[in-house]
C-alpha cells in the first residue's frame, strides 16, 4: 500500500507543480469568467458620455414631452445624460437643417433629430450624427421618440395610452419544474450549469485520459518502467497512476469549484449591480447533481482511465496510439453527438437504453439526471453496470498492461492483445 | 541455503520457447555470469527470477523463500532496459526509486547522499535527469538498484554502454559489494569482465543451458590444450601440422588449439626462425573459445 502511495505522490506532485497546471487551474476560470463580465463592463461602462442633441419638432408638440422622456436617463451624479435644444423651425428648412449639420461637424452638438410633420399619422423621424453605429444609444432614443409620438397619436384618437400599454403587454411564459418536492421556478440557470458539468465530464475524461496515454507511453519508452518493476506489481504502478492523475482531476475541480463559490458570492452582486437586469439569473444547482456529477465523474475516470492505460501500454509511442484510440474516443463523443435527443426525451426508451450502457453511462446517465431525475432504479441500475465494467475493466487492463509494457518493438495486433490476457 | 535455487524452469511465448528447462544453482557471497548470445534467454530468466514473468513451469527460491511481491525488497535489479523519468530531479527520483524500495524515510537522505559520492555525482543532486550525461545517468541507475542494501544483485548487462573508467569503478564497486558477502548475478555477451570477476558461470543458448559450473572448473575441464601466440610474419604453414586442431588468427596474435595430446613443443619448434615470436604462452582455452564453440555447436 506504501509502493501505491509512494507512485500516487509521485505522479500527482509531477503535474500539480508544473507551470501549465497551475496556469491553466487558476487562468481558465478567470478567462471564463472575463468572458461573461468584459461585455457587461464594457456595455456599462458606455453609458458615461454626456450628450447634447438638437430637436427640430415640425409638428410643435413632440418636443416637450421627448425631453421629459429623455430626462430619465441619467448620469452617476444624477444630471441629465441627454440635453436636448429645440430650434423652431424657419421659413428655409433646407437652411436651418444644413447649419445644424455643420453644428454636429464641430462637435457643437453630438447629433440632431428632425420630426417632420407627417410623423403623428406614420412617418418617420431621422437622426443625424458623424456616427451611426452606436446602436445602444438610437434605440434608446428611438423608444423615447416612439413612447411619444405613439402617445400622441393614441390621444388624437380619444384613447389612454396608459390603459392601450396595459392591454397591449407581452405575455411572458414561466417554466416552472415540478420535482417531488413541489413546482420550481426554472429560468433555464440550472440547465445551462447541467450542460456545462456534461460538458465538463466529457472534456476532462478525455483530457485526463491522455495524460495517463502520454504518462505510460513516457514511462515505456524512457525505459524507466522495469526498474520500477523491480519494487512493485504492475497492477500497483497502473493504478497508482491513475489514482495520483485522477487526484489531480479532482484538485482541478475542486479549486474551480471554490472560484466558483467566492466568483457566486461577491461576483454576482457585482454584475446585478451593474446589471439589474441579469438578477433575474440563478445559477442554483441542486446539491443532488453535485452529488452525481462526482459519482460520475469517477466511475467514468477509472473506465476510460484504464482503457487509456491498457492502449498505452501496447504501443512504442503516442502516434501508434491514436490509431488504437479510436473506438474509445467514439465512445466519448457519440454521447455528445446524441446530446440534444436525450435532452428533448429524457425518459424516452432510447435514452433509458442508452444511460444504461456503461460506456455512455458516465455522459448520458448524468446528462438525464440534469433535464430529468430518472426512476431510481434507473440510476441505481446504471451506477451498478457502470460500477460492474469499471472493476472488469481493471482487471481486463491490469492483464494487458502487465504483458504490454515490457514488450517493445512491433506494435501488437488485437488477436494478439488477447492471447496476452488468456496467458497471464 | 543457496541466494538462488532455480529448479526446472520454462517459458514460452506462443510456441517459441524463451527458457526451456532451466535449473541452477548459485552460492551465497559469489558472482555469477549468466552468459550466452543475444536473445538465448538471458533477461528473459532475470525477468522471470524478479517475478516480473511469470515462469509456465517449474520453482524459483530466493534467498531460501519462494519468490514473491515480499522479496523485492531484498533484491536490487538493473535491467537491461532501462532508464529514468528524464524530468525529474536526480535527488526526487533517488527518494522515489528508495521509497518504493521500502528504505525508512529518515534513512533516505544518508544513503543518496553516501552513494551520490561514492560515484563523483555530489553536485548533480538538484539537476535534472536529461540534463546529465549518459554515463552519469548509468551511474544514477547502478545506486537505483543497490540503495537499499540488497543481499542479492542482479544486472542485466551492467557495463553496456560504459566507458573504460566507469566499467572499472563499477567493477570494483561489484568486488566490494561481493566482499560485504552479497550475492551478484549478472548476464553478459562480453568475455574478459567474466573471466575477470566470476565464480561461476553458465551459458544459455537458444532458451537451453549449455554449459554451468565454476570457471576455473570449467577451465580445467578443457586443460591446458591453447597457445597464444604473438607474432611478426606470416603462420599459415601451422595448419599443416599434425598436432593443430583449429588456429584462430588475429593477424598479430592467434589462438592455436592443440589436438588431443598433442605436445605444444613441436609447435614451437615449427615457429622458430619462421617468424619472430613476441609471446608463447601454454594455457586453458579462453572463455570467448569456449563460448563460440559451445554455442556454435548447439547451432549445429
Amino acid at each position: 500500500m506504501n509502493k501505491i502511495f509512494a507512485v500516487i505522490k509521485r505522479e500527482y506532485f509531477q503535474i500539480v507543480k508544473t507551470k501549465g497546471f497551475i496556469i491553466s487551474t487558476v487562468l481558465a476560470p478567470v478567462i471564463m469568467i472575463a468572458f461573461i463580465a468584459v461585455p457587461v463592463l464594457l456595455s456599462v461602462k458606455s453609458t458615461g458620455e454626456k450628450k447634447t442633441i438638437a430637436v427640430v419638432d415640425m409638428t410643435g408638440q413632440v418636443f416637450q414631452e421627448f425631453d421629459r422622456t429623455l430626462a430619465e436617463y441619467k448620469m452617476k451624479d444624477e444630471s441629465r445624460r441627454y440635453t436636448v435644444q429645440e430650434f423652431r423651425p424657419t421659413a428655409e428648412i433646407s437652411g436651418l437643417r444644413s447649419l445644424l449639420s455643420q453644428k454636429v461637424l464641430v462637435n457643437e452638438f453630438s447629433a440632431y433629430i428632425f420630426i417632420p410633420d407627417s410623423i403623428l399619422s406614420g412617418g418617420e423621424a431621422e437622426f443625424v450624427s458623424q456616427h451611426v453605429s452606436d446602436f445602444d444609444e438610437i434605440k434608446r432614443l428611438s423608444e423615447s421618440l416612439n413612447r411619444v409620438v405613439v402617445g400622441l397619436r393614441l390621444k388624437k384618437e380619444g384613447l389612454d395610452p396608459q390603459r392601450v400599454s396595459d392591454y397591449m403587454k407581452h405575455v411572458g411564459l414561466k417554466t416552472i419544474k415540478v420535482t417531488p418536492q413541489g413546482e420550481k421556478e426554472d429560468v433555464g440557470g440550472t440547465f445551462a450549469m447541467a450542460y456545462v458539468l456534461v460538458l465538463l465530464i466529457y472534456m476532462t475524461l478525455i483530457f485526463y485520459g491522455s495524460i495517463i496515454l502520454r504518462g505510460v507511453i513516457e514511462e515505456k519508452s524512457n525505459r524507466v518502467v522495469e526498474i520500477v518493476l523491480s519494487s512493485l506489481k504492475p497492477f500497483e504502478l497502473m493504478m497508482g497512476k491513475i489514482l495520483g492523475i485522477g487526484a489531480v482531476g479532482l484538485t482541478q475541480y475542486a479549486v474551480w469549484a471554490l472560484i466558483g463559490l467566492v466568483m457566486s458570492q461577491y461576483g454576482m452582486s457585482m454584475v446585478t449591480s451593474l446589471v439589474p437586469a441579469a438578477s433575474g439569473i440563478k445559477f442554483a444547482i441542486p446539491p443532488y447533481i453535485f452529488f452525481y456529477f462526482v459519482v460520475f465523474f469517477i466511475l467514468g475516470y477509472f473506465l476510460y482511465g484504464t482503457l487509456y492505460a491498457a492502449v498505452a501500454s501496447t504501443v512504442n509511442n503516442e502516434k501508434e496510439a491514436q490509431q488504437m484510440l479510436m473506438p474509445i474516443t467514439m465512445f466519448l463523443v457519440l454521447p455528445i453527438l446524441l446530446m440534444t435527443m436525450v435532452i428533448k426525451d429524457p425518459s424516452g426508451s432510447t435514452s433509458v437504453i442508452l444511460s444504461l450502457i456503461p460506456f455512455f453511462a458516465p455522459i448520458i446517465m448524468f446528462m438525464r439526471i440534469c433535464v430529468l431525475m430518472p426512476p431510481a432504479w434507473q440510476v441505481a441500475l446504471s451506477i451498478g453496470l457502470l460500477g460492474l465494467t469499471v472493476v472488469a475493466m481493471v482487471w481486463l487492463a491490469a492483464k494487458i498492461y502487465r504483458i504490454g509494457i515490457l514488450m517493445y518493438g512491433k506494435k501488437p495486433s488485437l488477436p494478439e492483445i488477447v492471447k496476452w490476457i488468456k496467458y497471464s | 541455503m543457496y541466494a538462488l535455487e532455480i529448479d526446472n524452469i520454462s517459458k514460452r511465448f506462443g510456441n517459441f520457447y524463451a527458457v526451456q528447462n532451466l535449473s541452477l544453482k548459485i552460492p551465497l557471497g559469489t558472482i555469477y555470469g549468466l552468459l550466452g548470445p543475444n536473445g538465448a534467454g538471458k533477461t528473459t530468466t532475470l525477468r522471470m527470477i524478479m517475478n516480473i514473468i511469470i515462469p509456465d513451469e517449474g520453482k524459483i527460491r530466493v534467498l531460501g523463500r519462494t519468490m514473491g511481491e515480499d522479496m523485492k525488497q531484498r533484491i536490487g535489479y538493473l535491467p537491461e532496459d532501462r532508464g529514468l523519468y528524464p524530468k525529474m530531479k536526480v535527488g526526487d527520483i533517488l527518494e522515489f526509486l528508495g521509497e518504493i524500495k521500502g528504505v525508512p524515510k529518515n534513512a533516505m537522505p544518508g544513503k543518496i547522499d553516501y552513494w551520490l559520492d561514492k560515484f563523483e555525482l555530489t553536485g548533480w543532486k538538484t539537476k535534472k535527469v536529461d540534463e546529465l550525461s549518459k554515463g552519469m545517468q548509468q551511474k544514477i541507475q547502478f545506486i537505483v538498484t543497490i540503495i537499499h542494501d540488497p543481499e542479492l544483485i542482479i544486472l542485466d548487462e551492467p557495463f553496456a554502454g560504459l566507458d573504460p573508467v566507469n566499467t572499472k569503478l563499477i567493477k570494483d564497486i561489484m568486488l566490494g559489494l561481493k566482499d560485504q558477502g552479497k550475492t551478484i548475478i549478472f548476464s553478459t555477451h562480453r568475455m574478459e569482465q567474466v573471466e575477470m570477476i566470476c565464480d561461476n558461470i553458465c551459458l544459455i543458448n537458444k532458451a537451453r543451458m549449455v554449459l554451468e559450473g565454476n570457471l576455473a572448473g570449467i577451465k580445467k575441464q578443457y586443460g591446458k590444450n591453447t597457445i597464444l601466440l604473438e607474432y611478426e610474419g606470416d603462420i599459415g604453414f601451422l595448419r599443416n601440422r599434425p598436432e593443430v586442431e583449429k588456429i584462430d588468427d588475429y593477424g598479430r596474435s592467434a589462438e592455436i588449439r592443440l589436438k588431443d595430446k598433442a605436445d605444444a613443443q613441436g609447435v614451437l619448434a615449427g615457429l622458430v626462425g619462421k617468424v619472430r615470436i613476441g609471446k608463447f604462452e601454454i594455457q586453458e582455452p579462453s572463455l570467448n573459445t569456449i563460448f563460440i564453440e559451445k554455442v556454435g555447436r548447439s547451432e549445429q
